[in-house]
């Protein structure tokens, strides 16, 4: 039966596969080109950089929308996690042992640089590869480096602070997107201020992204830390 | 000038939501109940307001950030997308009524899972994505609309922390994963072929190239999973019947017509030259299929909200006659088709998110879940009890409901078009449908078999009723709802 399932499965996506190559083999040149409108809306976006001006300013609302997305992906783990009986989370590994001192000293001076490294990411973003996402990512990435290294606690009861600063971001974003119907549409920035609105949201994100991403790590009940009864 | 765009309800519909959801994250568990209420009513008035508009000045786009299509992203409100924004609204107010109720009543009880916790928000981003999803004209902004509704749908499935509902939201979130990623994939087959997203640039465009036949598989395969088409429908009933009762109700009533709604959008729309008769014949037939399927999955059910979940997979097998319906048949019979498929989606949304009310009344009182235990019930609860029948009276489709009204709508469609066979699928649903309803209704009067355990607060009572009278009075005035449909 399940082996029956399993060949099925496999037919199914050697089916897909095979489609998906003819159609792309026989994909025509796609008659709408929005690089070329990007190129030309450009200066008005309020910056140099067209993935970023995609993101933030022309398709800002599929931006702002993903943002909640996030915000939700932690929600619904809380929420999953918040019941009487909550999943048991078996013991970490890499916390049964107490900290390595050359981890925990190669955290301390990469913690540092890697905040660095997000401010510039962020401040990049207005004109080339770089932005929130990117910048939140590596903050996050910091977190849980730390955490592994035993030089940070689990967030085991988020306080209201914490909630707060996981919101701030997208609360920021909503608010610059409701500041827009004064300037005569949802989300749309005054093209003086379109550079400033779009540094100032993009520092909010990459804050409140980099939290939000680290909760997924460090949320939740705690694991339970050394080996027998430690 | 610039205080009617300030009054617009077209962006209020989604900054609303979001910005209550938000709040009541911040503010904490079980907080935000009232915050949530005031916005859903405030959100009732803004549908109503752009209904209104919609039907006397015509279908309106606006563009976000002000960059027209194909550069940003254009929303548009016609009549379709003013009726399930009014439906969204009119299922979740009476629903957050009852769910502050509710919450307070299991939180004083022993007997019954808590999930109060991150009802609130998560209910707010649901309510904002269903209005972000039925603004869309753009089918990526419709791909972020489903991932928005479909995450938070798993959350509120796992409010309660139990494992059975923990299991059932993990398999829910694989089978809406696996939707939209089906969906995902056909917006970059179509992305690839014309370079745009944008569905009014899309629709003079498309022509039947093997990469866009491809495409429309996908996202109707997809969709149909998150619909829960039969035989699709197997992460349903385990996610709906071992919900928390509110949230049993906002998923049955509202979060699986969004799905079905992109997917009449994408047939009837730009996916209009590809379909085909035959396509629309087996869309159909799993519609059929579902209806006698899920009735008889009713009829066997211990437990009482799991009979009412299947009653859902039933109820959904109607809306995809609409296919076979209105695809190449004369105007006629489409337009009655259409009418009768959406008037499906308010009745059995009203009627459903009543049904599952009134359960989780019984259910509270009665101290378990269980068809069995449903002694005395009528007794004690008789409100609940009534409005349990009123909902199984749309549900079977016996006038004056809104289900009558349905289901004759799409019977002229069908004998207009000659297709005499989907006439026979509406009889046997509406008799097995009150099997079943009959079937709980039995042992509800039957004697106390039990000690009773105390009764509900009324507010549970009075809002399940107010939704099942919504329900049967939709029969007597759904003109205006029917006129909105033709709109655009």
């Amino acid at each position: 039966m399940k082996k029956a399932l399993q060949w099925t499965v496999a037919a199914l996506c050697a089916l897909l596969a095979a489609a998906l190559t003819v159609a792309l083999l026989a994909l025509p040149g796609a008659p709408v080109r929005l690089a070329a409108e990007v190129e030309a809306q450009l200066p008005a976006s309020g910056v140099a950089h067209p993935v970023t001006a995609v993101l933030l300013n022309f398709r800002g609302y599929d931006t702002l929308l993903e943002v909640a997305v996030l915000l939700l992906a932690l929600l619904g783990m809380l929420a999953a996690g918040a019941g009487p009986r909550a999943l048991a989370v078996p013991p970490d590994p890499l916390l049964a042992v107490p900290p390595d001192p050359l981890l925990a000293g190669l955290a301390r001076t990469l913690a540092p640089l890697m905040l660095l490294v997000a401010g510039y990411l962020l401040w990049a973003g207005a004109h080339r590869p770089g932005g929130a996402f990117q910048a939140g990512a590596v903050l996050a990435a910091a977190a849980v480096l730390l955490r592994l290294a035993g030089l940070l606690p689990a967030w085991a009861r988020p306080g209201r602070r914490l909630r707060l600063a996981w919101a701030a971001g997208f609360a920021l974003f909503l608010l610059a997107a409701a500041g827009g119907l004064a300037a005569g549409a949802l989300l749309r920035y005054p093209p003086d201020w379109a550079g400033a609105l779009i540094l100032a949201i993009e520092a909010g994100l990459t804050f409140s992204l980099g939290l939000i991403l680290a909760g997924l790590f460090l949320a939740g009940p705690e694991a339970p830390r050394g080996g027998g009864g430690a | 000038m610039a205080t009617t765009e300030l009054a617009d309800p077209i962006p209020w519909l989604v900054l609303l939501p979001l910005a209550w959801a938000t709040a009541a994250f911040v503010l904490g568990p079980g907080r935000g109940g009232r915050l949530a209420v005031a916005g859903l009513a405030v959100q009732a008035a803004l549908a109503l307001a752009l209904a209104a508009e919609v039907l006397e000045a015509g279908p309106r786009r606006y563009a976000v950030g002000g960059w027209a299509a194909p550069l940003g992203i254009e929303l548009l409100a016609d009549g379709l997308a003013a009726f399930m924004l009014a439906t969204t609204a009119a299922v979740a107010l009476p629903v957050a009524v009852y769910a502050r109720g509710y919450f307070r009543a299991v939180s004083r009880s022993d007997a019954h899972p808590k999930g109060a916790t991150w009802f609130w928000p998560l209910t707010g981003y649901l309510v904002a994505a269903l209005d972000v999803l039925f603004l869309a004209a753009d089918l990526f902004n419709l791909y972020v609309g489903l991932e928005l509704l479909g995450l938070a749908a798993v959350g509120l499935t796992a409010l309660t922390g139990e494992r059975a509902a923990v299991a059932a939201a993990l398999r829910y979130l694989l089978a809406s994963l696996l939707g939209s990623g089906a969906y995902l994939m056909g917006v970059a087959l179509v992305y690839g072929a014309y370079g745009t997203v944008s569905l009014a640039t899309l629709a003079p465009l498309i022509e039947p190239l093997p990469a866009v036949a491809l495409a429309a598989g996908l996202m109707a395969a997809g969709l149909a999973l998150k619909t829960a088409l039969f035989p699709l429908h197997f992460w349903l009933p385990p996610a709906h019947g071992g919900a928390a009762s509110p949230v049993s109700a906002l998923l049955s009533a509202l979060v699986v017509k969004a799905s079905f709604y992109l997917l009449l959008r994408l047939w009837f729309g730009i996916y209009a030259p590809l379909t085909t008769a035959a396509a629309a014949q087996l869309l159909g037939a799993l519609g059929a299929a579902a209806v006698v399927w899920g009735s008889v999955q009713a009829l066997r059910q211990e437990r009482l909200k799991m009979l009412v979940a299947y009653s859902t997979v039933a109820q959904l097998g109607y809306l995809f006659l609409v296919f076979p319906l209105a695809t190449g048949t004369g105007p006629a019979a489409a337009a009655a088709a259409w009418g009768g498929a959406l008037l499906q989606v308010l009745a059995h949304g009203l009627a459903k998110a009543a049904m599952f009310a009134a359960a989780g009344a019984m259910v509270l009182a009665a101290g378990r879940d269980a068809v069995a235990g449903l002694g005395g019930v009528g007794a004690r609860l008789p409100l609940s009890l009534f409005a349990f029948a009123l909902a199984g009276v749309t549900l079977m489709g016996l006038p004056p409901s809104g289900g009558f009204t349905a289901k004759w709508l799409l019977l002229r469609a069908a004998l207009a078009s000659g297709q005499w066979w989907w006439a026979a699928v509406l009889v046997v649903g509406g008799l097995l449908a009150a099997a079943y309803v009959f079937r709980v209704l039995r042992q509800a009067f039957l004697p106390v078999e039990a000690a009773s355990t105390g009764g509900v607060p009324r507010s549970l009572e009075f809002a399940a009723l107010a939704l099942a009278l919504g329900g049967v009075l939709l029969g007597l005035f759904g003109e205006r709802p029917l006129a909105l449909l033709g709109v655009g």
